[in-house]
């Protein structure tokens, strides 16, 4: 438990860092806005179903080329040679396919969830880093914070649907949590690469929208929900986002109200280089 | 005409951005939707980002194309355009006479087909109008040639031009909803003014068109001072004839103009030659201002040249066809050689008004040996020398426009614009030009510099009226619109601009 939540809080402080130093590639034209937001939610409520109606190898090959993508476009402002980019991005998807139990016929290994684990925390930041300097505001996460606390309620505790999903993906690659084993063999404990991606995107776009302090309280808001769930007596998977999500659309609020507007990434990159971000 | 669109989300733009490359790379008809989709989106990024990337203009470019590919891509566009133009009275006499079949036209064949004069375009302009096609804008050109053209166009290929226009001043950077544009230029350059303002819609820049009126009331307007929300104080671009933009160089020098009292950044220059003198006079009153200006027509339009920083005039081959053609053997003009500039603008491009190989008058030379500017993958010329009807041909050979303005408006004796006259005289050329002195100074000065531009100079005549020149050189600014009244005192009511200035100064 407390090498996920560790994870969870090196994750969210890589998508920082990764914030403050690169620049991702962003499409020239375009800027992400609310209508982008509902395509996303309309995937959100239908790739469940379609990675549990695929056949695994169908569902892991979309994995594969999506994270291939999502690592290239990471790694892209980082390094400078092509071939490295590509070298390293083909590597850790490699490691992972060849590491889970899809290919081993194994149940997980530790080095499985560590290729696993690095991924995703690689992953995250990239695609959260993404969404913002493609001009995410603060109020779109906070929408989608807002939609994900119903959805994970409803998909968590009315139906079965996120177990279903754990059950079809887990030690498969790209298994969607950051995990890491206890107590007997074949026990673990993760959160979800749902929750880590709103805890990540948030203090981000809050430090954008509002400036450094409402980024800062931002990380210790989520981080502390994220701490406040592992703590909890958990005996079945719970909704992480039923915490995450009403802190995050109250931090929000406050801050547009005392602050009356986000500030566009233009604003911020002035603030930014005159050391007040 | 224009439709602002309302949504910009990153998922359909995609989807406009790649329609709108389809009709690029393919030449089927464009989506005003989807430009229209794309300047929003454009306009959206500037907003969000407070500056957009250059990558966004080379996005959208078409893409670069080999020796081969280029001339298959241009003889299958123009097959196309052949076969619009059998819809047009005008060409179907003509490929009829000819027996020519569109769909099996090679290179050959193309430089078969007779150029299109200018007259006989300005006489009977709807002989070149499609049969099918819905004309909604007649344009002129302002008939500097004695009478006017008329060109129409749909109001598909209107929206489209405003759209491609908003989008080019966008992604490089040209404009932004911060600006404050005035358009000075002839009411009757329809398009030209229709385009920009329809871009300024697109994009959010406050836009007036000024006209060409007395040039003290265009300072007046460029210096006044605004408090509109999120826009400059001041008039930031422009957009007006050379000529004019020497008049207002001379009349701000003289009204005690300095660059403090303008908050112009850009100014776009067309319709007639633009001179690196004027250029540099021009920075005297407005500061460092960026002087825009490619090679564009009323006729031919979007098809026009793009100046690279080596100052070629660069042609981009999916948007139409063009040839330098000598106008003495009527064949492509060799290296060494001077040209016309003869054009066929493709479709999708235009519809309405077919035009197939048509002689503009303008003159080149072409470049000979590869080029090495940042545009060298597409065809160029030498910036334009002048017209044809404007140049004069001596015993030795050949005088253009370019030369002597290049070498008058170089000369601060000279007042801008050069109001001058030339003709042949034996073994050379007779100049004659509206100075601030007559002397003997200004005579050596004025030699010096056309035998440095090449005239061969035979007789000079100074003068200081315009009235005073023999055959004067036609400028656009000569198109003044009529004022209520003295400008001056027009001004003084209407504007704080001019009695503000003279307070400043008593100030000083």
């Amino acid at each position: 438990m407390i090498v996920v939540f560790a994870l969870s809080v090196m994750t969210v402080l890589l998508g920082s860092f990764y914030f403050q130093k690169f620049s991702v590639k962003r499409p020239p034209i375009g800027v992400f806005n609310l209508a982008d937001l509902v395509v996303m939610m309309v995937m959100i409520i239908l790739l469940p179903y379609l990675y549990i109606w695929l056949p695994s190898w169908v569902a892991a090959g979309i994995w594969v080329v999506e994270i291939l993508a999502i690592l290239y476009i990471t790694f892209e402002p980082v390094m400078r040679a092509r071939w490295t980019i590509g070298l390293l991005s083909l590597l850790l998807t490699g490691a992972e396919v060849a590491l889970s139990s899809w290919v081993t016929g194994k149940t997980m290994s530790l080095y499985f969830m560590l290729v696993n684990d690095l991924v995703l925390m690689l992953a995250i930041a990239g695609v959260t880093n993404l969404w913002v300097q493609s001009g995410m505001k603060a109020r779109d996460v906070a929408i989608l914070g807002g939609f994900l606390t119903i959805y994970d309620l409803v998909a968590t505790s009315v139906m079965t649907l996120t177990d279903d999903l754990i059950r079809q993906t887990v030690g498969y690659p790209f298994t969607p949590m950051i995990i890491w084993p206890v107590g007997s063999e074949g026990h673990w404990f993760g959160i979800g690469l749902g929750d880590l991606l709103n805890a990540t995107v948030f203090p981000m776009a809050m430090r954008k929208a509002f400036g450094s302090r409402a980024g800062l309280a931002a990380m210790v808001l989520t981080l502390g929900a994220v701490a406040l769930v592992m703590t909890l007596p958990l005996t079945k998977t719970f909704p992480v986002m039923v915490v995450l999500g009403p802190l995050m659309i109250v931090h929000y609020l406050y801050w547009y109200r005392r602050s009356g507007q986000e500030r566009t990434l233009g604003q911020f990159a002035v603030y930014s280089n005159a050391g007040a971000g | 005409v224009f439709e602002p669109s309302k949504g910009k989300k990153m998922f359909e733009t995609a989807f406009a951005q790649l329609r709108t490359a389809a009709s690029i790379a393919l030449g089927i008809r464009f989506s005003p939707r989807a430009l229209e989709r794309l300047v929003d989106a454009a306009r959206a990024t500037q907003q969000e980002f407070g500056t957009i990337s250059l990558d966004s203009a080379e996005m959208l470019a078409p893409p670069t194309l080999d020796e081969e590919t280029r001339r298959d891509l241009q003889l299958r566009r123009f097959r196309k355009q052949a076969k619009l133009a059998l819809e047009t009275p005008y060409y179907r006499t003509l490929f009829e006479r000819l027996h020519l079949h569109p769909e099996h036209l090679c290179w050959e064949d193309i430089q078969n087909i007779p150029l299109t004069p200018k007259t006989d375009l300005r006489n009977d302009s709807d002989a070149f109008v499609r049969q099918a096609a819905q004309p909604y804008l007649r344009t002129t050109t302002t008939g500097t040639t004695g009478r006017i053209t008329s060109i129409y166009f749909s109001q598909h290929e209107v929206r489209v031009m405003v759209a491609l226009s908003a989008l080019g001043f966008l992604t490089n950077r040209l404009l932004s909803s911060a600006d404050l544009v005035q358009i000075n230029t002839s009411s009757r350059a329809a398009l030209g003014n229709l385009g920009l303002s329809g871009a300024c819609f697109h994009i959010g820049a406050t836009v007036f068109l000024a006209g060409i009126v007395p040039p003290q009331q265009t300072l007046a307007l460029l210096s006044e001072e605004h408090h509109l929300p999120g826009k400059k104080p001041k008039v930031s671009a422009i957009s007006i004839y050379p000529s004019y933009l020497g008049e207002l160089v001379e009349t701000g020098l003289r009204l005690g103009y300095r660059p403090s009292d303008f908050g112009l950044e850009k100014v776009f220059v067309g319709g007639e030659i633009v001179t690196a003198g004027l250029k540099e006079r021009a920075r005297h009153v407005f500061g460092n201002v960026a002087i825009h200006g490619d090679y564009a027509m009323t006729e031919t339009l979007p098809f026009g040249g793009q100046l690279c920083s080596q100052g070629h005039l660069h042609f981009e081959p999916s948007l139409g066809l063009m040839e330098v053609i000598n106008p003495e053997t009527g064949q492509t003009a060799k290296p060494g050689e001077f040209g016309t500039i003869v054009v066929t603008p493709f479709p999708p491009y235009r519809e309405t008004t077919i035009l197939v190989r048509y002689n503009t008058e303008d003159l080149v030379y072409p470049l000979a040996g590869p080029m090495t500017c940042e545009k060298q993958a597409l065809p160029a010329t030498t910036n334009l020398l002048g017209k044809l009807r404007l140049s004069v041909r001596h015993e030795r050979g050949w005088i253009f426009p370019r030369q002597i303005l290049e070498a008058l408006e170089a000369i601060e004796e000279v007042p801008l614009p050069a109001r001058c006259g030339f003709w042949p005289t034996q073994d050379g050329v007779a100049v004659e030009v509206v100075t601030r002195a007559d002397n003997a100074r200004v005579r050596a000065k004025i030699e010096r510099s056309l035998g440095d531009q090449g005239v061969p100079v035979r007789e000079l005549y100074l003068v200081s009226d315009p009235a005073q020149l023999q055959s004067p050189y036609p400028l656009r600014c000569d198109l003044k619109e009529s004022v209520f009244g003295n400008p001056s005192t027009l001004v003084k009511t209407n504007s704080p601009a001019i009695p503000s200035l003279a307070d400043k100064r008593e100030k000083e």
